[in-house]
């Protein structure tokens, strides 16, 4: 088991190595990050102002927002490299070697996602204070921490998922698509799933959206929508769903791979 | 020259069409699924003005008629000169070699040589917003036509802007990539969101303003004010891309490559 821990981990210091060299990207959604809480900060005045007819603080949504958009931003978009790698045909290479492809980006991903993360929750902590002059009670937000990264992880691990769906399809961005839209809507991305009608609501449920967003970040908002001790449970039954999804596909695709040239 | 320039990007526009067509399924799972991806984007603003009538102003139906012209305009601009979010990897990795040894415009060839088929679904569901909206008759398919040209001229020039910064600052497919995202994230909220030095930006470095909300303006009550406002910025934003191109092609270094495009 140790060895299995220390092989993997070479993989994500490697990949953290390389996310403090390339830093444009990271920066690149600090900015976004900032603006689009200012952006929303200022969408949720003007709600307050038309007087939304529901017992929200906009001051709670900004952070609830914050709090959304590090975990999305947080995880990285590990689809396209998986994309690229077969596309290309590099993943032939690394099928032979003595380390689960599949398993290895995993790895580098949780790499990625271990140096993006402090980043941008240091950039939502700030942003959403100086958009609102207001910090939510501290133990909230030491909640939302360990759920937020562990709700990144299992985000990052649906990624893998449909990055490999490019072993029978050309391009898996419009897959990809429609999975972020729907993140943004049954996860309650930008505004608490009880603002949504009730079928949205129901059909969430069903889904590992809220599990991922809505559930983490409603720990800063004025009601909780689960216990710490459901959404462990929650996000542990989505993990091992995952995990078998990842692990079926995987199997489906090398069992069916052909590969030409030499 | 700008007669023949024209009939080269009609020429470019018609093979990239036919390139398109030529995988008809792929071409098919993008259009479907970016207005997919769209109608599931705006089920948040479906959500939120269920919630109040008017945000400062702006109701559903406006908000429909910017997200349609967005939209319409943003799939206008990558259908037809996709090249321009590859603008900076052309100039960075001396691709332009290939087109510098053409009889024609190397801008028109470097636009006009890539098309997002993904774009052609958000033409249509641009569209479909727009007459969803309720603000247009019949009578009003010109101008919401030329509008949509207009924002596509700005989402264009904008982007030659952005990705013509490799010419002095080499590798910033990142950069630009974020700021073509910002503009487009700008343009999608409701004008009276944004105020003082932010709404100036918005006019002038990023161009939201000539992208959306002008366009929409003009869709929504046309005027002679508006409408010279709009052709002139587009036609203003058209010129300085093609001069900032102009001028960063002086200082372009070979990449010494054998490649070709088509």
């Amino acid at each position: 088991m140790m060895a299995f821990i220390v092989k993997y981990a070479a993989f994500s210091r490697i990949s953290v190595a390389q996310a403090r060299r390339e830093r444009g990207e990271l920066y690149g959604r600090i900015v976004f990050f900032a603006v689009i809480l200012g952006v929303f900060s200022s969408l949720w005045r003007a709600v307050a102002e038309a007087g939304m007819p529901v017992a929200a603080d906009p001051k709670t949504l900004v952070w609830y927002l914050a709090a959304t958009e590090w975990i999305v931003l947080s995880a990285p978009p590990i689809h396209l490299d998986i994309q690229e790698a077969i596309r290309r045909g590099d993943v032939v290479y690394r099928l032979g070697r003595p380390a689960s492809y599949v398993i290895g980006e995993f790895a580098a991903s949780l790499g990625l996602l271990a140096a993006r993360a402090p980043l941008l929750g240091l950039t939502a902590f700030l942003c959403a204070f100086a958009f609102t002059r207001w910090i939510p009670p501290l133990g909230a937000l030491a909640i939302v921490v360990p759920f937020g990264l562990a709700a990144a992880a299992l985000m990052t691990g649906l990624h893998l998922w449909i990055g490999l769906l490019a072993f029978w399809l050309e391009d898996v961005s419009p897959v990809y698509w429609v999975w972020q839209k729907l993140m943004f809507v049954l996860g309650g991305l930008m505004m608490p799933l009880e603002l949504y009608p009730q079928f949205i609501q129901k059909a969430a449920a069903f889904t590992p959206f809220p599990v991922m967003l809505a559930d983490p970040a409603s720990f800063v908002v004025w009601n909780r929508l689960v216990t710490p001790g459901a959404l462990a449970r929650s996000l542990v039954i989505w993990c091992c769903a995952t995990a078998i999804a990842v692990w079926w596909t995987f199997r489906r695709a090398t069992s069916a791979l052909t590969i030409n040239g030499g | 020259m700008a007669a023949k320039s024209l009939a080269f990007a009609r020429a470019l526009i018609a093979t990239n069409l036919k390139a398109a067509l030529a995988l008809r399924g792929a071409f098919v799972i993008q259009v479907v699924f970016m207005l997919l991806n769209n109608g599931t984007f705006f089920v948040f603003w479906w959500a939120l003005m269920h919630q109040v009538s008017a945000l400062r102003g702006w109701r559903l139906g406006d908000i429909q008629l910017l997200f349609g012209v967005v939209a319409a305009g943003f799939g206008l601009a990558v259908t037809v000169a996709g090249g321009v979010r590859h603008l900076g990897r052309f100039i960075e990795e001396g691709d332009l070699d290939t087109l510098l040894t053409q009889p024609r415009s190397v801008l028109v060839y470097a636009l006009g040589v890539r098309s997002q088929p993904s774009g052609f679904g958000d033409l249509l569901s641009g569209m479909l917003f727009i007459a969803w909206s309720g603000q247009v008759s019949w009578r009003m398919v010109p101008i919401v036509l030329a509008v949509i040209l207009a924002s596509a001229l700005v989402f264009v020039a904008s982007g030659i802007v952005f990705f013509s910064l490799a010419f002095w600052l080499g590798r910033v497919e990142t950069l630009a990539r974020q700021l073509w995202e910002l503009l487009i994230t700008f343009s999608l909220y409701p004008e009276p969101l944004f105020g003082g030095m932010l709404r100036l930006a918005l006019f002038t470095i990023l161009p939201a303003g000539f992208v959306g909300y002008l366009p929409a303006r003009v869709v929504h009550a046309p005027s002679l004010l508006h409408v010279s406002l709009l052709a002139v910025g587009a036609g203003t934003y058209l010129a300085l891309a093609v001069l900032v191109f102009d001028r960063g092609l002086r200082r372009y270094a070979s990449g010494s490559r054998f490649s070709t495009f088509g």
